[in-house]
């Protein structure tokens, strides 16, 4: 009885040590792009080898173990990446001087780091290495953001990087819409800072990996070493870092301001969506936003297709065969009614119909290959920020990595001024597409 | 086995000294009230713990009392006992009375902070939307109508001004959240598909660096912890005002120029470089 009861705790103390231990002390990796190991350098193992190696000695070769070039263009050298620093054989703590604006007081303060603060509140679905494939990431529709492709949605500078102020403005505020919180009220504006910056490190070293890949993929596996020597790695880094340091630069402001939004501005946004206006050029909101706006154009996959698969998480063949069966149903009402069942229009055959939804959810895909909806525009809720300037920046440039095109250069900028004010009034005013025409089937928004 | 009477006591005596200790330790206690019904709130609070408080010590001990005294021992004998009549009488009337001066007591503060009928006569300050995991607050613009093109929109930021009664209506979009200001004692659960009143006052001002909070007092999901919001009491209407006005004005920002950039509450000096 005793051995027995002695042996309990034994045991605990036993799996304390050895199996539950090693979760705490595992090593944290980064995750690698499938093109490392797929694709064209699908078992040539000397190469792969010759990446893995530029990206340690550039980023780290674990979040643990944070480096940074020379002329990454990150904060203070990447000093708020992390809380410790290594120079030679000393490691010591990150701290800097803090004055409050208010009263002018000096105080000096321990760094937490961007990598500790990611790591408590972003991981969990930004992943270790910025691939959007945390362990709740599979919950979430839309998937958080997979940085390493190095682009971002919702910037002010068009296809361009976005500035430090357009991530610390999604910090601050999240994602209407979508599982990206507001972080304003849970950490302070210099914690904020240091996260995006971690975020940018996050995003450099994936596109820099995605170069590295890029140059391996044309090289011969003997000329490993040359090919990917400490020169090119560095230069890789560099182009990536420069795009960054570049961004800044390229803000766009609307080179006019606001056009009042009476009435009339509002009419003139009106007929643009509607792709009704007469004068200047044209666009095609219509055919993605849909007649009534609610995001179901014509343009894209159909919205019972897309439920059923992102909602219903069946496969597209799945939601196939359920939505013909339904079809195949509805057409034997439809020619049991009919007078003559000849005059029934017969139905459309499966593989042709499959074909069809194959095709139109293919374009459907975001550049991360996921699944991707046209914004309903009558619910007043706007992902990259609801502010004038941001729906300007929204529909001059485009989304970055959705369907969503840049239009400056199609329409004048009074013209985007409308839509924009078009766009603000809808939510209150849904009655304004009430009997719109619908749009043509064959316009198809491209960027 | 005597010995494991002594756990127990051990124990009781460890939970009196924790529940004695705690209302002097700032960081034990709950944050300082600020509101008018907070304070019949902290009063109940007291009282309950006060009844509950007594009633623990009184059964500790003579839980311990049994324990050490009728412990099993060689060659004594069970007895058996059908029980007391009166006793049983005793220590049920006893704690029903306690309830049912407890039920009667709190109606007044229950009715004040929950009752429509009590509901100030003012405007709503907002709607507060709950969603996973954020509030999301709409304030009437200028026009003093909620749902209007100059409505007012903020995340995870509430404001109302000092020493006037405050009105929300509080909805939640997805799954059930809790509305909880600690600082003013209010709790409201909010429940998709309803729009429920909320009110609550303060006499003490906020701000935005050293705010107040608001937080998700119903486990909502994954994110609860982080559905935690800044509630900012102005000292006056006018103060109010302006944070409306300067508030519209960034949000019907359409120019850089003019544009007012990030300023941090902290400046970033020197750090250290590599």
């Amino acid at each position: 009885m005793t051995s027995r009861l002695l042996l309990t705790p034994a045991v605990g103390v036993l799996l304390l040590l050895s199996g539950c231990g090693t979760i705490w002390d595992a090593p944290v990796g980064y995750s690698e792009s499938p093109k490392l190991t797929g694709g064209e350098l699908k078992g040539k193992t000397k190469l792969q080898k010759a990446v893995r190696a530029q990206l340690d000695k550039l980023y780290g070769p674990n979040p643990r173990d944070i480096r940074v070039f020379p002329g990454s263009g990150l904060f203070n050298g990447g000093t708020s990446l992390a809380n410790l620093v290594k120079e030679g054989k000393k490691v010591r703590e990150v701290k800097y001087e803090v004055v409050d604006s208010i009263t002018g007081k000096k105080s000096i303060k321990t760094q937490h780091g961007g990598y500790s603060l990611y790591r408590r509140h972003c991981l969990h679905c930004h992943g270790v290495s910025g691939d959007g494939a945390g362990p709740t990431a599979p919950y979430l529709y839309p998937r958080p953001r997979d940085y390493r492709p190095g682009i971002f949605k919702f910037t002010s500078t068009g296809l361009n990087k976005p500035t430090r102020d357009d991530l610390r403005k999604t910090l601050l505020y999240g994602i209407a819409g979508t599982s990206m919180p507001a972080f304003d009220a849970m950490l302070s504006a210099d914690e904020i800072d240091q996260v995006v910056e971690y975020v940018v490190f996050l995003s450099m070293r994936g596109e820099t990996e995605l170069g590295l890949i890029d140059i391996a993929s044309t090289v011969d596996e003997k000329d490993a070493a040359t090919e990917l020597s400490d020169e090119v790695g560095l230069d890789t880094a560099k182009v990536v870092a420069n795009k960054w340091v570049q961004a800044s630069n390229l803000v766009v402001d609307p080179p006019i301001p606001r056009v009042i939004a009476d009435e009339a501005s509002v009419k003139r946004g009106r007929e643009l969506y509607l792709g009704l206006n007469k004068t200047g050029g044209k666009v095609e909101c219509v055919a993605c936003h849909g007649p009534q706006a609610h995001g179901d154009g014509p343009s894209f996959v159909d919205k019972t297709v897309f439920d059923k698969v992102v909602f219903w998480e069946k496969s597209i063949d799945e939601a196939i065969d359920e939505i013909y069966e339904h079809m195949i149903f509805e057409h034997e009402g439809k020619v049991e009614a009919a007078k003559n069942p000849k005059d029934v229009p017969p139905l459309i055959a499966k593989k042709e119909f499959a074909a069809k939804v194959k095709k139109a959810w293919g374009e459907s895909l975001d550049d991360w290959q996921n699944p991707l909806r046209p914004a309903n525009l009558t619910l007043g809720r706007y992902k990259g920020g609801r502010r004038p300037i941001d729906l300007y920046w929204r529909i001059a440039n485009g989304i970055n990595g959705a369907k969503m095109p840049g239009h400056a250069s199609a329409i004048k900028p009074e013209q985007i001024w409308d839509l924009v004010n078009f766009v603000i009034q809808l939510p209150y005013d849904p009655n304004m597409l009430e009997n719109a025409p619908p749009p043509p089937a064959a316009a198809v928004a491209e960027r | 086995m005597r010995n494991w009477s002594l756990l127990y006591i051990v124990m009781a005596v460890l939970s009196v000294i924790v529940c004695i200790y705690a209302p002097f330790d700032p960081n034990w206690r709950l944050p300082p009230n600020v509101s008018t019904t907070g304070r019949e709130v902290d009063h109940l609070f007291e009282l309950i713990m006060g009844i509950t408080g007594l009633t623990f010590v009184g059964v500790s001990i003579a839980f311990g009392i049994a324990a050490w005294k009728f412990t099993d021992a060689p060659g004594r004998k069970a007895k058996y006992m059908h029980g007391s009549q009166r006793l049983e009488i005793v220590w049920t009337v006893i704690p029903a009375g306690i309830l049912v001066f407890i039920a009667l007591y709190q109606m007044g503060t229950w009715t004040k902070i929950k009752f429509r009928s009590e509901a100030p006569r003012v405007q709503p300050i907002a709607e507060v939307s709950a969603r996973q995991f954020q509030w999301l607050m709409v304030y009437p613009g200028p026009d003093g109508r909620l749902h209007t093109p100059d409505d007012l929109h903020t995340v995870n930021d509430l404001h109302f001004v000092k020493g006037k009664p405050a009105l929300i209506y509080l909805k939640s979009q997805d799954v059930i959240h809790s509305f909880f200001l600690p600082q003013m004692r209010i709790k409201q659960d909010a429940l998709p598909g309803m729009t429920i009143p909320v009110w609550f006052d303060s006499d003490t001002a906020s701000t935005s660096e050293h705010p107040f909070e608001l937080v998700c007092a119903e486990l909502c999901g994954w994110g609860h912890y982080k559905m935690r919001s800044k509630v900012v009491v102005h000292e006056t209407q006018a103060e109010f005002d302006e944070w409306v006005k300067q508030s519209l004005k960034e949000q019907n920002r359409d120019q850089l120029k003019s544009a007012k950039t990030t300023t941090a509450a902290v400046e970033h000096k020197g750090g250290e470089s590599l």
